[in-house]
């Protein structure tokens, strides 16, 4: 191995390609249902509901103390067994490991965005909840065209750095038997020990997607600006 | 039913905010105490006195931006129990200018005066929009419509802010130190606006300190000191003759 060879990687494109798909798409699932549901709990423990703030509270500090791999493993495990008891007739459910993947990783984080969009919350002006009260406005309406407008754009540097590590993130689906870009690069790298030219093109492939990503948030935050601020 | 209504709707001597036995407490410390005021429709108030005397919670309390812990406060007829609906109904008729103008950093000028006439009062996007403009107009800033807050000077926002209040078209006008957050030269721009308004026979109370405008404009000076109101006049007798001692400190520090 004295040279590079990188034809390897050109004849194993296909795979790799799937893998980066499934990446991609494991990603934009559990932005979406991440934050969404992270906003949720965020407004539940901003309103300090009494129960379900505190429960909410309790979950965001669990999964935010847990490894990610962990409740991979415990959801892959333990909700078909849940879900059987749950169904009468005590025989396991199995999810499937794609499922799996998906709401776990929803689940997940939506904590660490919750995280996110609560402290942002807090930083929005007492001043702009009472004008919004002065001018009648509902609950919903203030949140959804006052507040969280605000809230999102002040919070998109940090929510853009945790849905890189979340892209990241995505390699643990290898403890699922599932392959993403990475976990196929690796296969392939052992398999015809072309393990600098794989590792190397793939680091390109994660660079480039995260710098795009990084333009991409930059030119929204751009648009969306407060102008004067 | 219908006589029950007509009878609450009153002549316009009457009074449309009424405030009995007000009592405000944040945790320990009292900062309103058996107050009683009555504002007639179309009346001019300045509420004047030292930083702290619970000026600003009145009115705060008027809108129910402060709950109050016991009495009664009344607005256009509706008495603010804790019902939401209640609350609602009071803040469509009440327009509210902060010290900080609180104006929405992220919409227009325009978009800022649009909101809550389309949320709350239904208005379509075009109506809004025309009634945004008019008022824009009134406070002569129209030629800004399409610029966000933070590009405008202090005086400007504060103008938006009015224009902002003005667009629900409310029966009452609350004004928090509206001029305390400005630069000197913009000052006046603001008085002028507020002047205006009051010369078109809007109700208004205003916290303010600037003197010239209460001699201006206002019918009655409400003083108020630890959270008691200690003196009422009209302003040619406040400022005048001040009965008591504490407004007599409180002109003296004020008027160099």
């Amino acid at each position: 191995m004295n040279s590079l060879d990188f034809s390897i990687v050109v004849q194993a494109w296909p795979y790799l390609w799937s893998g980066l798909l499934f990446s991609l798409a494991l990603t934009a699932v559990a932005f979406v249902v991440g934050l969404v549901l992270g906003t949720c709990l965020a407004l539940v423990q901003h309103f300090e509901l009494p129960v379900i703030g505190r429960l909410v509270r309790g979950y965001v500090a669990l999964m935010r103390s847990i490894p990610l791999i962990l409740v991979l493993f415990w959801f892959f495990f333990l909700v078909p067994i849940v879900l059987g008891h749950l169904s009468g007739n005590g025989r396991p459910v199995p999810i499937g490991a794609t499922w799996t993947a998906f709401i776990t990783f929803g689940l997940f984080e939506a904590a660490y965005y919750s995280e996110i969009i609560r402290v942002g919350l807090r930083a929005v002006n007492r001043g702009q909840f009472e004008a919004c009260q002065a001018l009648a406005l509902s609950t919903f309406d203030t949140y959804r065209s006052v507040i969280l407008p605000q809230v999102l754009r002040v919070a998109s540097p940090i929510i853009l750095s945790q849905t890189i590590i979340l892209f990241q993130d995505t390699s643990l689906v290898y403890v699922l038997s599932l392959t993403d870009l990475l976990g196929a690069a690796s296969k392939l790298a052992q398999l015809n020990g072309r393990l600098v030219e794989m590792y190397l093109v793939i680091a390109v492939v994660y660079l480039a997607i995260s710098s795009a990503a990084s333009q991409c948030v930059a030119s929204l935050r751009k648009r969306y600006a407060i102008a004067g601020r | 039913m219908l006589q029950l209504a007509a009878g609450n709707k009153m002549g316009p001597s009457a009074s449309i905010v009424t405030v009995e036995n007000l009592e405000k407490r944040f945790g320990h410390f009292t900062a309103l105490s058996d107050v009683n005021l009555t504002v007639a429709a179309g009346e001019k108030i300045v509420l004047c006195g030292p930083s702290g005397s619970g000026k600003s919670t009145l009115i705060r309390c008027i809108n129910h931006i402060e709950k109050h812990d016991a009495g009664r406060i009344v607005v256009d007829g509706v008495e603010l129990t804790g019902r939401m609906e209640d609350i609602n109904g009071v803040r469509r008729e009440v327009g509210m200018v902060f010290q900080s103008f609180n104006l929405f950093p992220h919409l227009s000028v325009v978009e800022n005066c649009m909101l809550a006439p389309m949320k709350v009062r239904g208005l379509s996007r075009a109506e809004a929009h025309e009634r945004a403009i008019g008022l824009l107009r009134k406070v002569r800033i129209h030629d800004q419509a399409n610029k966000y807050p933070g590009q405008l000077s202090g005086g400007q926002q504060q103008r938006v802010a009015i224009a902002r209040a003005l667009c629900m078209q409310p029966k009452i006008m609350l004004f928090d130190e509206p001029t305390s957050a400005l630069d000197p030269e913009m000052v006046k721009e603001v008085l002028d606006t507020m002047v205006e308004l009051a010369k078109d026979g809007m109700t208004m109370v205003c916290v303010t300190h600037e003197m010239g405008f209460a001699r201006e404009i206002a019918d009655r000076v409400v003083f108020m000191d630890r959270g008691c109101i200690v003196e009422e006049a009209d302003p040619e007798t406040f400022f005048r003759a001040p009965r008591t001692e504490r407004a007599r400190d409180f002109l003296g520090q004020i008027i160099h």
